[in-house]
């Protein structure tokens, strides 16, 4: 439903020729990019794994699933877009709806953004701002609701303009979590925020359901720690393409994306077997983490390290666009409700690593997830990244290398923006890292 | 022309292609034949292919007998046909340890841009700081300021030295570097004043890059601007540490990239 005479708050009028002006240009340079990246990733490994072309398909954000969710809405389903990972998406799935994240990662929409904040804002935001001026995104637009979690300030705000176009729930997120009323507090939002689900969908979140839902998503969890597991050993996929498979996870349907997971996961096994490797097993290992990375623009970084020269191999990340999404499922001890929303918040709330918290021991939790990362994944150096204007993980820099200093793993950090034009430079720095860590390795 | 026993003998060439110049040195054994630059303008790989013949030329030397090139550089990709390329923070750390075998942090601001390379005690480069985007911590800033108070860019050393004082500026670049460079003109501070006001700022800049790594010594300071005396003294100040600068520290760039070279070279045979 278009507000025609509701006074928009934030967001300019922009008449429909501009839109979708603007729209189609972003639209095919951006299809132009992912069809390039994509043949890129197939030719940085040649026995690219065969069963990575379901993910090369849903990649297509104007495609196969696009129309999938245009029918079902159609059918009567709604959609519900969300921001941050902290949207209990389990009930979502048992309210028989869809879930989406709708996060942007389209560069040029950062300029239609910049009309309404200033650029001094993180370009994730500013990006989703111009694709929803301008209509861009099938699953923005296909969203019935949003929700939008009080995370960073500028999550905060960016649901506030979202407003101006569609109905969004916000959740309050503590910014301590260690404490029990942090817990209550995140509880009663979670049961709030079901009531909006069920108010929308007409359907009734039962017992079953809800666990269905939740069996659905540990399903899912357990594919993905099948294929980290494999990411351990000598490297058997490139890193861009298992967090490309990661990360349609937010968009695709859960049991399927699971089915095909476990498929890749087969293939890649084979592989171990034959010793078949995506790089010699002498290639510097490299773990991402900080701002997260949104297809289909925003994958330069990812790109520069499996291209440089010398080559790089991405064994893990710890960014809220990837593995992070699916480190922990839900527990559930009892399949009461009460148990399954209690065990939905504390998975939601306890098991994140994000940087909008704030303790005493310095979000303890996220350097334990890259300690445990390192570790497990036999990492050399760690590139940790940031886009500016993410003032979160900007701030959390000193405390990660303080850490990994004592460990002796070498940090980079690698800041950038929504944009193509500074890859030239960080192509130097990239490489000029990994000749230190081939460097280290050679010595 | 030189004789078949020397043939024997790892010659290698190091050409960096910088912002502003282009450098090549050419390396006999880990020892420096000669040196050679020149401003690299518009046509990059032209120039850079002339700076090679040039250097050539002065060690009689043709092409054939060097074993390895290795480009370095802001403009690497238009180096003319090297063997292997490398960074500009390899190069620096391996120039900055072959120069000053007890190098721990090397220092090198060019033109256009600023870096610091930590070493450890073999050399490796361990960590590295850039400055990016930004020329207010590198040479074509001082060149900038010059103009603004007219006065020739190697001037401003020499005269910054005359300071009787120390006024400030709060540079965030080259543009607003200016205009806070104009009030000061507007204050009637003088010129000696001024020139130093530039050499603390870009110094400022440059040290909390460098306590990004930790300042460890022994401090190399090499790139264009090192030969800045007006930059070493703030630089000095700011540290609060000696600064080692080998002859010629803008070749040190090209130095590094020849003496990886060679090693490139040894390994190949």
């Amino acid at each position: 439903m278009k507000k025609q005479n509701t006074q928009k708050k934030y967001v300019p009028e922009l008449s429909q020729k501009e839109i979708d002006e603007l729209s189609n240009s972003i639209k095919t340079s951006s299809q132009k990019i992912v069809a390039e990246t994509i043949k890129r990733m197939k030719e940085s490994d040649k026995n690219r794994p065969k069963t990575m072309k379901y993910f090369d398909e849903m990649a297509d954000l104007f495609g196969k699933r696009e129309k999938e969710i245009i029918e079902a809405k159609k059918s009567g389903k709604k959609i519900i877009g969300y921001l941050c990972l902290f949207a209990p998406i389990e009930l979502i799935l048992a309210a028989d709806a869809i879930p989406v994240r709708i996060n942007s990662g389209w560069y040029d929409a950062t300029k239609i953004g910049d009309r309404v904040v200033p650029v001094e804002v993180c370009p994730v935001i500013r990006s989703t701002i111009g694709a929803k001026m301008v209509s861009l995104s099938p699953f923005l637009e296909n969203s019935d609701a949003i929700i939008s979690v009080l995370t960073c300030d500028a999550m905060t705000k960016l649901g506030e303009i979202l407003t101006d176009y569609t109905p969004i729930w916000q959740m309050t997120i503590p910014r301590i979590k260690d404490s029990d009323q942090a817990l209550r507090l995140w509880i009663e939002e979670i049961k709030s925020i079901k009531k909006e689900i069920e108010k929308l969908t007409g359907n009734k979140i039962t017992r079953k359901k809800l666990r269905r839902a939740i069996e659905l998503t540990q399903k899912a969890t357990k594919a993905f720690r099948r294929l980290q597991q494999l990411r351990k050993g000598n490297p058997v996929i490139m890193g861009r393409d298992a967090m490309l498979a990661i990360q349609t996870y937010i968009w695709d349907d859960v049991e399927r994306w699971t089915k095909n997971t476990n498929k890749l996961c087969d293939e890649l096994e084979k592989r171990v077997k034959n010793k078949d490797w995506s790089v010699p097993p002498d290639t510097p290992r490299v773990l991402i983490t900080g701002t997260p990375m949104f297809w289909p623009d925003n994958w330069k970084v990812p790109s520069l390290v499996e291209e440089a020269n010398p080559k790089g191999v991405i064994l893990a990340d710890e960014i809220c666009s990837s593995e992070r999404i699916l480190n922990d499922p839900v527990g559930v001890d009892e399949w009461s409700m009460n148990d399954m929303l209690n065990a939905i918040g504390e998975r939601y709330l306890m098991a994140s690593t994000c940087a909008c918290f704030s303790s005493t021991d310095g979000n303890e939790d996220r350097i334990n997830w890259l300690i445990t990362k390192i570790k497990d994944h036999k990492i050399d150096g760690v590139i940790y990244y940031v886009v500016r204007g993410c003032m979160l993980y900007a701030m959390e820099y000193t405390r990660v290398k303080k850490v990994l200093d004592q460990l002796n793993i070498p940090v980079y950090y690698l800041d950038t923006e929504y944009t193509r034009e500074d890859v030239g430079q960080m192509k130097t720095r990239v490489e000029a890292f990994l000749e230190m860590l081939t460097a280290r390795i050679d010595f | 022309m030189i004789s078949k026993s020397e043939k024997l003998l790892t010659i290698t060439i190091g050409i960096d292609l910088g912002t502003q110049t282009i450098k090549v040195v050419i390396l006999k054994d880990n020892l420096v034949l000669t040196r050679e630059k020149a401003v690299s303008g518009f046509e990059t790989s032209k120039v850079a292919k002339q700076v090679i013949d040039e250097a050539l030329k002065k060690t009689k030397l043709s092409i054939n007998d060097i074993s390895h090139i290795t480009a370095t550089g802001a403009g690497v990709q238009m180096a003319p046909n090297p063997n292997s390329t490398i960074s500009m923070m390899s190069a620096d750390a391996k120039a900055g340890f072959y120069l000053f075998p007890k190098a721990r942090t090397i220092i090198d601001v060019g033109a256009e841009e600023a870096r610091a390379i930590k070493c450890d005690d073999n050399g490796i480069m361990v960590d590295f700081v850039v400055n990016e985007r930004c020329a207010a911590g590198a040479g074509a800033f001082i060149e900038a300021m010059a103009r603004a108070i007219e006065v020739k860019m190697e001037e401003m050393g020499p005269l910054s030295l005359k300071a009787e004082r120390a006024s400030s500026i709060n540079a965030t670049c080259v543009i607003f570097g200016e205009s806070d460079v104009v009030s000061l003109i507007h204050k009637q501070e003088s010129k000696p004043e001024i020139a130093r006001a530039v050499f603390d700022a870009m110094a400022d800049r440059i040290s909390s890059m460098v306590h990004r790594l930790g300042v460890n010594p022994e401090v190399v300071l090499v790139g264009g601007v090192a030969k800045d005396v007006g930059f070493i003294a703030s630089l000095k100040r700011k540290l609060g540490v000696d600064i080692s600068i080998p002859d010629y520290p803008e070749y040190a760039g090209a130095l590094g990239a020849a003496l990886i070279a060679a090693k490139r070279a040894k390994r190949n045979k």
